[in-house]
This record gives C-alpha cells, sequence and structure tokens, in this order.
C-alpha cells in the first residue's frame, strides 16, 4: 500500500512539473534567453518534480517552506524582529547550471582574480604598469580604497588576496559577463552556505538526482590556504568584524563558526612590540591572521583614519612587520573601480598574453581623453556611471541611462564630465537573462545576477566556490537588478554527469588532535557570558518576588494571605530594585500597580522587560556562541495573554528553561564558567539582600516563610526540621548551609571553585585578587553562626559580593578606557 | 633665510592615561627651496620613537608609544631650517588650467609628489557645487594657471574675515564657507575644494611662517601657531607652486614647509590614540626666529 501511495506522489509531482514547466515556457518565449527555456530538460524537470514533492500542487507552499528553513538555520545567528538582516528571502528555485558551463566560468573567475593579484601587486610594489602608462595613476588615486600607507610594503603570506567574490550577469545570449569585482571584504559567502542548506532541505532528493557539487571543499581551501601562510603551525585566526552594527554580522558569525575563526572586534585586539594579540580571560594571545570584513581604512587610526574607533592602533606596523597576516590586504579594494574595467582586457593580454575568458561589461573611463569623445559620442546608448563608486557632482544619485535624460540634464551632466572627466565612465547597457521565482502561486520570469567566490587554496591557485548565490530582481525591468536592487536571493547548484562524494568541512578523523578544551576565550565574550548569567538570575529573582506579590494581593479572601507588613518588605524590594517606583502619595503600596510595572511595563527600567532586553542584546553579540535553543528563548516576545499570574508562569517556565539549557547542554568551557559565574554572584546578592529583609530578629512566622518561598527553599526545610518554622534554621539553612543549593554558602563555593578553574596570569601559586576575596567570602560565611548572623554580617557578604564581582571583571573583561584622540591642533 | 624653530605642544589629561600611541610629522620635509639642518624631538616623560613603516602623505613620520601612565605630556621639536624661495611670476609660457588638468589626469608619477593623488575630493575635503561656482570666477579654463591660483587667493583673503572664534579645528568647510570666516585651514580648505572641484591637483600644507617681520612690514597672520596653505601643481615644467590664502600672497622664504597631503588628516602634527578617559586640554606654542 505503502508503495502505491508513494508511486502516486511522484506521479503526481511529475504532472505537476510538466504542466508547471510547460506553463513557464510558454510565457517566457525562447528568445528571451531564459534559464529554463533555453536549458537542459532533464535537469530542470528533476528540480520542478522535488519542488512539487514538497509543495504539492501549490508553489506558494514550497516558498513557504524554504523560508522557514532559511529562518531556522539562522536562528544562531539573528535575532527575530531582526528579521530584516538577512536581506533577500530565500526562493526554492535554484538556479542550475551544468558542471561543463560552469567550468568555463570557474576558469573565467580564477584567471580574472589572479590578474588582478598581478595588477595589484604591481600598483602597491615597483609601479611598472603606471611608469609605462597601462593603468592611468589618475585611476589608482581616484579610488577612496587606495591605500598609499601600502604602497611599498612587502606582504606577509606574499599574496594581496586570498578571497574575491565577482557579480556576474548572463546575457539573452546565454554569455557571461563579469558587472562587479568585490575585493576589499567581500560578503555573501555565508548566504550562499544558508540558501544550499534551506533549498537542499526544501527540495531533499534533488542532491541525489543532479550529483550537486559541495561547498564544503572550497571553505577548506580557503582556511587550509590562509592557516598555510601563517608562521606557526597551528594559527589562530581571527575574523575581524566591525561589529553587530554591521549589515553582515550576522553573516560574519555564521561563517566564523563555520571556518573555526575567532570572531573578534577591534576592541578585543591589542598590538604590542608589533605584535598582534587578543585579549582573553588567559591574558593576551597571538593572532596570526585576521580575515577582516570591516572597512580597511577603519583598520588602524595610525595609519589611515585617525578617527576610526573601531580600528587597532599599530596593526599596519604589525603587518608591515611581517608579524600579522591581513586578509585581503589593506588596499586591495582599490581595483574595485568600475574604471578598471575599461583597461582590465588590454591587462590581460599584456600581462598574461591571453583574452579575458569572461569578458566584463564594456567600459569607457572619461579621464582618457579619447575615451570621453566616445561616450560623448554614444551617450543616448550608454549608461553613465561613477567611475570610483562615489557619486560625483554631476551625478548626485549615481548611474544614469543617457537615453533617459531631458536635454537639461544632459547639458548639466556634461558641463560637469568637462570639469572633472576623470569622475564618469560609460558603460555598456547589459541584458540579463531571466530565471523562474514563485510569485503569486505561479512561476514568473525575472532577471538575475550571480555572485561567485573564489579562494586561495593551500598551494597559492584559486579554487571557485561550485555555485554562490543569486540575487533576483523584484520587476521584470532588468536594470533594477544590474544596480544591485534585487530582492530574493536563491541557491545556485551546478550539476555534474558524475557521482559527488560526500565532503564537509570536518577534517579526516585520524587527522584531528583531540582537544578537550575549546581554545580561547576572549574577555568580551567573557563578560558578554558572565552578564547574560547575571541579568537571567535577576529577571527570575524579580519574577519570584512578583509573583509572590500577585498571589497574596488576589488571594486575600482565601486565607493564604500574609500580613501586611510583609507584602509591604516584598513592594520594597520590587521598588529598591528600580524595577518600579512607590507613588508618593500612597501610604499603603499598590500592590498590583507595582506587579503590573515590575512584569509588563515596556518601557521600564530595572524591569521583566528591560532585563530580558538587555540579555537579548547580549544574546544578539553571542550568537556564534550560544545554541539556536537558547537563542530562541531569548528572543520569545514577552507574553501578553492570560492573567498577570499566567504570565508570570509562562516567564517562569522560560528562565526555567534557559536556567536548564544551561546547566545541562552548555558545554564545560571557560564561556560557561563565566556564565555560571554571572548567576552564582547576582543569586548570592539577591540571598543576602532577603535575608536581610526577612531574616532579621523580630521576623515574623510570615517573613520566614516568604524567605524560604523566595529563596526556593521550602522542601529543603521541610526535610531538614519537623518543628513549625524557626528563625535560627531558616537562617542556617538559607544563608549558611553548603548543602542547600540556593544558600548564600553554596553560592561562594561555586563561585571560588569557578575561579580556582579559570586561568591565571602567573603559575607563582599566588592566588589572584578575585581568587583571595572568594576565599575571603567563604571562609566568612562557613565560620558565621545562624544565631548571631546579623544585618552588619550579612551588609558584609553583599559588599564583598560586589568587589568580587568588580575584581572579576578587572581581571578578566576589557577594562572600558576608552581611545581618546591626541590632537585636534589649533591652527591660525 | 635660516630659521630656529621651536614647536611645543603639551598634552594635559584630567586623569591619568595608560598608553599613548601617536603619530607624529613635525620634522618639516626635505622640499625643493628648503633643507633641514638641524632637527631634534624631546618627548617628556620619555616615550620610544622610531619612523613610520606605512605613510601616507608627504611626511616625516615618526611614531610614538608611551606605555607609562601620565597626566601630561610633552612634545617639543626644534628645527634648524635654511629656506631660499623665489615669489613665483607668471609668464606667458605657463600652461592654462586646462591644460594643467589634462596633464595631471595624464601624469604617470603615482607617489605622493605626483599631481593625480591631489585631483580627488578627499575624507575633509568634499566636493561642494557652491564653493566650486563662487571659486570658478577665477578658474576660466583657459587662464593662465599661476594668474588663476592667485587671484583666487586673493579673493579669499578679501572676501573671508580671519577670526579664530568661528570655527574649529574639523569643522567642515561648507560650514566656514558659508560664515565667510575661518582660520588658515578654513581658508585653505576651501581653495582646495574650488580647485579639485575645477578638476585641478590641490594639496594641503601644514608648516609655518616667520613670527616677527622683516622691518617695515605687517606682521603674517599665523606665525604663533602652525600654518597652512595650497599647494597648485602648474605643469612639470612649474611644478609645485604654494600659495597662502589667508594672507594673499605667494609662499616664498616666509613660509617653511613641514608636510603636505591631500588634507589635514594626512599631515596633521600630532594625531593618535591614548586609552583613558576625561578631559584633554592642549597646549602649543609656535616660535619661527630667522637667524639669518
Amino acid at each position: 500500500m505503502a508503495s502505491h501511495a508513494l508511486s502516486e506522489g511522484l506521479f503526481d509531482a511529475a504532472a505537476h512539473a510538466a504542466r508547471w514547466v510547460a506553463d513557464y515556457r510558454g510565457r517566457v518565449g525562447e528568445g528571451a534567453g531564459d534559464v529554463v527555456a533555453g536549458g537542459d530538460p532533464d535537469a530542470w524537470t528533476a528540480a520542478f518534480e522535488e519542488l512539487a514533492v514538497a509543495a504539492g500542487d501549490d508553489l506558494a507552499h514550497a516558498q513557504e517552506r524554504v523560508q522557514r528553513h532559511a529562518e531556522d538555520i539562522g536562528t544562531g545567528f539573528r535575532v527575530a524582529g531582526d528579521s530584516d538582516e538577512r536581506p533577500w528571502p530565500v526562493s526554492p528555485v535554484p538556479l542550475l547550471i551544468a558542471e561543463g558551463e560552469w567550468q568555463a566560468i570557474a576558469e573565467g573567475v580564477a584567471q580574472r582574480a589572479g590578474l588582478i593579484e598581478t595588477i595589484l601587486a604591481d600598483i602597491y610594489g615597483n609601479g611598472t604598469l603606471i611608469a609605462e602608462g597601462a593603468i592611468p595613476a589618475a585611476l589608482i588615486n581616484g579610488s577612496p580604497l587606495f591605500l598609499r600607507p601600502m604602497v611599498g610594503l612587502t606582504l606577509p603570506g606574499g599574496y594581496q588576496l586570498q578571497f574575491a567574490a565577482f557579480d556576474l550577469g548572463r546575457g539573452p545570449d546565454g554569455e557571461w559577463r563579469v558587472l562587479a569585482d568585490h575585493l576589499r571584504a567581500p560578503a555573501g559567502a555565508g548566504y550562499a552556505l544558508e540558501n544550499r542548506l534551506a533549498t537542499s532541505r526544501t527540495l531533499g532528493g534533488l542532491q541525489g538526482r543532479l550529483n550537486i557539487l559541495r561547498h564544503a571543499p572550497f571553505f577548506t581551501a580557503f582556511r587550509d590556504g590562509l592557516a598555510a601562510l601563517c608562521k606557526r603551525a597551528e594559527p589562530r585566526i581571527g575574523l575581524l568584524t566591525p561589529g553587530r552594527w554591521n549589515a553582515s554580522y550576522a553573516e560574519q558569525a555564521h561563517l566564523a563558526r563555520y571556518l573555526g575563526f575567532l570572531l573578534v572586534e577591534g576592541a578585543d585586539l591589542a598590538v604590542a612590540e608589533d605584535r598582534l594579540y587578543v585579549r582573553t580571560i588567559a591574558g593576551l594571545k597571538r593572532v596570526d591572521a585576521l580575515w577582516q570584513r570591516a572597512d580597511p581604512r577603519m583598520l588602524d587610526p595610525l595609519a589611515f583614519d585617525s578617527h576610526s574607533t573601531i580600528g587597532v592602533a599599530g596593526l599596519i606596523d604589525a603587518f608591515a612587520a611581517h608579524n600579522v597576516l591581513i586578509s585581503n590586504a589593506p588596499g586591495a579594494g582599490v581595483l574595485e573601480a568600475p574604471a578598471l574595467q575599461a583597461f582590465l582586457p588590454a591587462l590581460a593580454e599584456r600581462i598574461i598574453g591571453e583574452k579575458l575568458k569572461l569578458p566584463n561589461i564594456a567600459t569607457w573611463w572619461c579621464g582618457d581623453t579619447a575615451a570621453r569623445a566616445t561616450v560623448e559620442a554614444r551617450l543616448d546608448t550608454l549608461m553613465i556611471a561613477p567611475a570610483f563608486g562615489v557619486n560625483p557632482l554631476g551625478l548626485p544619485d549615481g548611474a544614469v541611462q543617457g537615453s533617459e535624460l531631458s536635454a537639461e540634464a544632459r547639458q548639466a551632466l556634461l558641463t560637469d564630465m568637462a570639469r572633472r572627466p576623470q569622475d564618469y565612465v560609460g558603460q555598456e547597457l547589459v541584458r540579463l537573462s531571466t530565471m523562474p521565482v514563485v510569485a503569486d502561486h505561479e512561476l514568473a520570469a525575472r532577471p538575475f545576477t550571480l555572485r561567485v567566490f573564489a579562494a586561495r587554496g593551500v598551494d597559492g591557485d584559486w579554487t571557485v566556490m561550485p555555485g554562490g548565490f543569486a540575487r533576483i530582481g523584484e520587476h521584470p525591468d532588468i536594470r533594477a537588478a544590474v544596480m544591485g536592487e534585487g530582492i530574493w536571493s536563491a541557491d545556485v547548484a551546478i550539476y555534474s554527469p558524475d557521482p559527488v562524494p560526500p565532503a564537509s568541512l570536518l577534517p579526516a578523523p585520524d587527522s584531528t588532535q583531540i582537544r578537550r578544551n575549546p581554545g580561547t576565550l576572549p574577555s568580551r565574550v567573557a563578560d558578554n557570558f558572565y552578564w547574560l548569567g547575571r541579568y537571567l538570575e535577576r529577571g527570575e529573582a524579580l519574577l519570584a518576588i512578583v509573583r509572590a506579590m500577585l498571589g497574596n494581593s488576589i488571594d486575600a479572601d482565601a486565607g493564604a494571605a500574609l500580613d501586611h507588613d510583609t507584602v509591604g518588605r516584598m513592594a520594597g524590594l520590587v521598588v529598591a530594585a528600580g524595577a518600579a517606583a512607590h507613588p508618593a502619595h500612597l501610604k499603603r503600596p499598590d500592590l498590583v500597580q507595582l506587579a503590573r510595572t515590575a512584569l509588563d511595563a515596556l518601557d521600564g527600567w530595572n524591569n521583566i522587560p528591560a532585563i530580558n532586553r538587555m540579555a537579548r542584546t547580549i544574546a544578539q553579540v553571542s550568537r556564534d556562541r550560544l545554541s539556536a535553543d537558547v537563542v530562541r528563548l531569548l528572543d520569545a516576545p514577552h507574553p501578553t495573554k492570560g492573567s498577570m499570574l499566567d504570565r508570570c508562569g509562562s516567564l517562569q517556565r522560560r528562565y526555567a528553561a534557559l536556567s536548564g539549557l544551561s546547566a545541562e547542554h552548555m558545554g564545560r568551557t571557560a564561556a560557561w564558567r563565566f556564565h555560571d559565574l554571572g548567576r552564582r554572584v547576582e543569586r548570592g546578592l539577591a540571598v543576602a539582600r532577603l535575608v536581610r529583609t526577612f531574616g532579621m530578629t523580630g521576623a515574623s512566622s510570615d517573613d520566614l516563610t516568604t524567605l524560604l518561598d523566595l529563596a526556593d527553599s521550602q522542601i529543603g526545610y521541610r526535610q531538614r526540621y519537623l518543628t513549625g518554622i524557626a528563625r535560627v534554621p531558616v537562617i542556617d539553612l538559607v544563608a549558611l548551609d553548603p548543602g542547600n543549593p540556593r544558600s548564600l554558602a553554596y553560592q561562594a563555593d561555586r563561585i571560588a571553585e569557578h575561579l580556582a578553574e579559570l586561568p591565571v596570569l602567573n603559575d607563582d601559586g599566588v592566588p589572584e585578587e578575585q581568587q583571595a576575596e572568594a576565599r575571603a567570602l567563604c571562609a566568612l560565611l562557613s565560620t558565621a553562626s545562624a544565631t548571631r548572623l546579623d544585618k552588619g554580617q550579612l551588609d558584609d557578604a553583599e559588599r564583598q559580593l560586589a568587589q568580587l564581582s568588580d575584581a572579576i571583571a578587572r581581571r578578566y573583561f576589557l577594562q572600558g578606557a576608552e581611545p581618546l584622540r591626541a590632537g585636534g591642533l589649533t591652527l591660525a | 633665510m635660516i630659521y630656529d624653530i621651536r614647536h611645543v605642544t603639551r598634552f594635559d589629561y584630567g586623569r591619568p592615561v595608560a598608553f599613548a600611541r601617536c603619530n607624529l610629522r613635525l620634522k618639516p620635509i626635505l622640499w625643493s627651496g628648503q633643507q633641514v639642518e638641524r632637527y631634534e624631538l624631546a618627548v617628556t616623560p620619555a616615550g620610544e620613537t622610531r619612523p613610520a613603516l606605512a605613510e601616507a602623505g608627504l611626511a616625516n613620520v615618526t611614531r610614538l608609544v608611551v606605555t607609562e601612565r601620565v597626566r601630561n605630556l610633552t612634545i617639543e621639536s626644534v628645527s634648524r631650517v635654511m629656506v631660499d624661495r623665489m615669489v613665483p611670476m607668471p609668464q606667458s609660457e605657463d600652461p592654462t588650467l586646462a591644460e594643467v588638468a589634462a596633464l595631471a589626469r595624464a601624469n604617470r608619477d603615482l607617489s605622493a609628489a605626483g599631481p593625480s593623488a591631489y585631483l580627488y575630493p578627499s575624507p575633509l575635503i568634499p566636493l561642494d557645487a557652491d564653493i566650486a561656482a563662487w571659486c570658478a570666477q577665477d578658474l576660466d579654463p583657459d587662464r593662465n594657471a599661476l594668474e588663476a591660483g592667485i587671484a583666487l587667493a586673493q579673493r579669499i583673503q578679501r572676501d573671508f574675515a580671519f577670526d579664530p572664534t568661528a570655527t574649529l579645528v574639523d569643522t567642515p568647510p561648507r560650514e566656514a564657507f558659508l560664515k565667510r570666516r575661518g582660520v588658515c585651514q578654513d581658508l585653505t580648505q576651501i581653495m582646495i575644494t574650488g580647485l579639485r572641484a575645477a578638476g585641478l591637483p590641490a594639496a594641503y600644507v601644514s608648516g609655518y611662517i616667520r613670527t616677527i617681520p622683516p622691518p617695515g612690514q605687517e606682521r603674517l597672520i599665523g606665525a604663533d601657531a602652525t600654518h597652512a596653505w595650497v599647494m597648485l601643481w602648474c605643469g612639470p615644467a612649474r611644478g609645485w607652486v604654494g600659495v597662502d590664502p589667508t594672507n594673499g600672497i605667494w609662499m616664498a622664504s616666509d613660509h617653511v614647509i613641514m608636510a603636505i597631503g591631500r588634507d589635514y588628516a594626512e599631515i596633521a602634527p600630532i594625531d593618535g590614540i591614548v586609552l583613558g578617559s576625561g578631559a584633554q586640554k592642549m597646549d602649543v606654542s609656535v616660535d619661527v626666529a630667522p637667524i639669518g
């Protein structure tokens, strides 16, 4: 029966696919150069059959499904509400390219990357091409990405480029052309990975049916190639991100995790004696190479822009001294200038004696007198574009199509071009062929561009990622796509006639060195994990009080109510925590109002939403190290349904789940220790406050019951004492009993344990400050007696905990000395 | 003319700063018409200094690292410079502005001394259509380049008020232009904006002018601090010609060039970072004494 159902399903799928393909071909026609209409019918039929298996007869299902997979994959790296971080939603229909056709593209890309390397080496080296007039000096100087300080430096590793990306367009005749070069910090490889995962989860069978080439060998080649250029055998490689506000931060975090690079910001790094270090909990650690994704002009305030606050002072000196590799070399972006495209065909012939295997769009740089005359003569058939990616005065809104200018605008442009011709290029109009996307439950043809990636492998040769990512325009109008305004992206699948061996980024099992301690923990990350722990514990403690307050205000008639003084003390804790303010004109606190503010006010300070917000902010910058489950829980929106008590319950379950995940699922790494340290310090502070509030001489039995409740120690008390509630045993249990996991003494012991396990800077055996402070606190608590424990001692304990927290921050975290800019001289 | 130049910069920090890393571009460069005969740099408290490996402009760059915790830092730069420069006189064989622009675009020198680096807007001196239009009145493409250069400098000197209270070191050129007032940096940036917008290679110069004028002459503006002016490239025969829009004069033997770059960021006498918090205060004193 089952096989009958399956074959029926396949029959349906085949029928749907055949109908879609036929309809689509009929609509686009043969002459438009669409990839399906002019492509291999067997391959496309296979893709559409898989689509039909996933979608049934409604293509919109496939669109939803692939998008859901993409969001799942990305969850670890981005945060709900930030979904617009992914600039282009995934289309379920991959772009299929036969291996034979791809081979030609890959060869063209490798040729181009090699050629650009040679030109860069000349520009930043002995300058022959410029001296001989093959490239105008004014073209190089025109690029804001030309970094003169790099001229004359020999490069560590010897190469300008290790990683490059190129945007290609496919004309209606099927010919591929290069539209743009990305050399300084090429983005998008992470999206290619995500698209592949999301698409192959949706079209599960396609991989096997079509022998699709895999991405992993490409990334292995890049990683190993970079590592091979480092001086040390097991180099530490950082991915330098401009930070979480950067548009592709999520992609950077994803790639860092995938490649095994340390995700670092400028503030994590320091240069001493011309060597680059990362600030870690174990002190400064050497960094051998940076894969940099920041604007290179911001890399070093001493060498480039002294206003840079994200750079590392002295980095370029360390680079020049060959002590750190920076990839790509700062300054490589100079050849991204569209103006260069005018010279590349001739440069290829001159330098390698070959034609460009992949032509670029025909370009004329107006800084050259003859070329400018051509552009003026052919203005109606060309795009007029900025020569260097910076809009000149005559093109305030970027490129324009000559034929669309009014007589007046045309004259204005020609006048500006006469003044500064070097700022302009003329480019042929590009026509793009189309590919199918799902729009409104059916297939529609849209123009697309393709970004391909090339990396230098261990042997120094270029490897091209089989595939890449396609960007697809929203409108049939082709120009939008050329301008990079596509709204969808799609996986690009290269299919082979031969089976593809499985591969992944994991090295072969016998070559892996076993490691139980997973590397170095940057100070910034330790800081984040510590505060994540503190915030989560703080939220949990506040929630317990709010819940107790609510229980006693609502159940006033049920007989379980506590006396007014006890409830007032709870309110006092909420107010003291800054979670809600007590209106001055009320004698008795309005408990419901206080609880509502502490629980629900979205614009509050130090209340539950505010605390969760801070935890979420930290999660955003730690996503390369947090599990998707943790991120999902932190991302969950504030509950709005049900009563306040229901909402308390829902939040409490969330906190419990987070606490469980950290206790049971986080590896016992240094990062986990900092997270747990944060939780212990915060809980210790909370317990000290609770004991002081509810447990001092004269405490009522309601006070003591509340203390046991809020310190989560009711069961522990009943297991130990058969008698009713009495102050001294309660105090002992909550403050001093090292066997009660909620007690103050227990927190102190765990803190001391963590600090003993964390790295020390000297091996002289003398405890560091934070270790000594922790031991002193343990000693205070282990020798204290419950009968004599008074407010003064509790104050001492609380103060010691706060000092301990400061000592931890001083020892392990980046201590926020802000870089001040020197200078600002008076000029007259 | 030989000058003894003493340039002292003192930083005072509200709280001790831990770590300073700076660029010092204080030693005057070797340039046609001037020679540095003696130079001494003293930093208190002592830091580690060495020449920079990578630099953008035409400058002698020293990297300074002070690792000691300090509340103040004094940098004293003393030089003896011999200057011998003629006032350039426009000649009929000088190129026109249009010729200068075309020669600069076609020039094959990529170095910081070549003209093409200075054809383009730079981070602190963006192109501005209004400044361009104002300057264009003096910049007819068929005009003799030197004549045009001095004419524009003199019109800026006439139409702008010298006013140290009007602008700060990071005031953008457009703001000073709209106010029609500012100091040497503002006037220099405005002139450079106008020249570059017309397609001409124009550089930013930092340096000194003599403190005490020759007998019978007025004291020049800008003598108590570092000064700034413009260099215009006027074709391969003339090369770089200096012109001072603050005083409306050519650069000659009263001017000592410290450094040349695309804008202030490339030639700032001192820049860099210190790690610390709180306020910083800076005092600068400059003395340029002719000794014969």
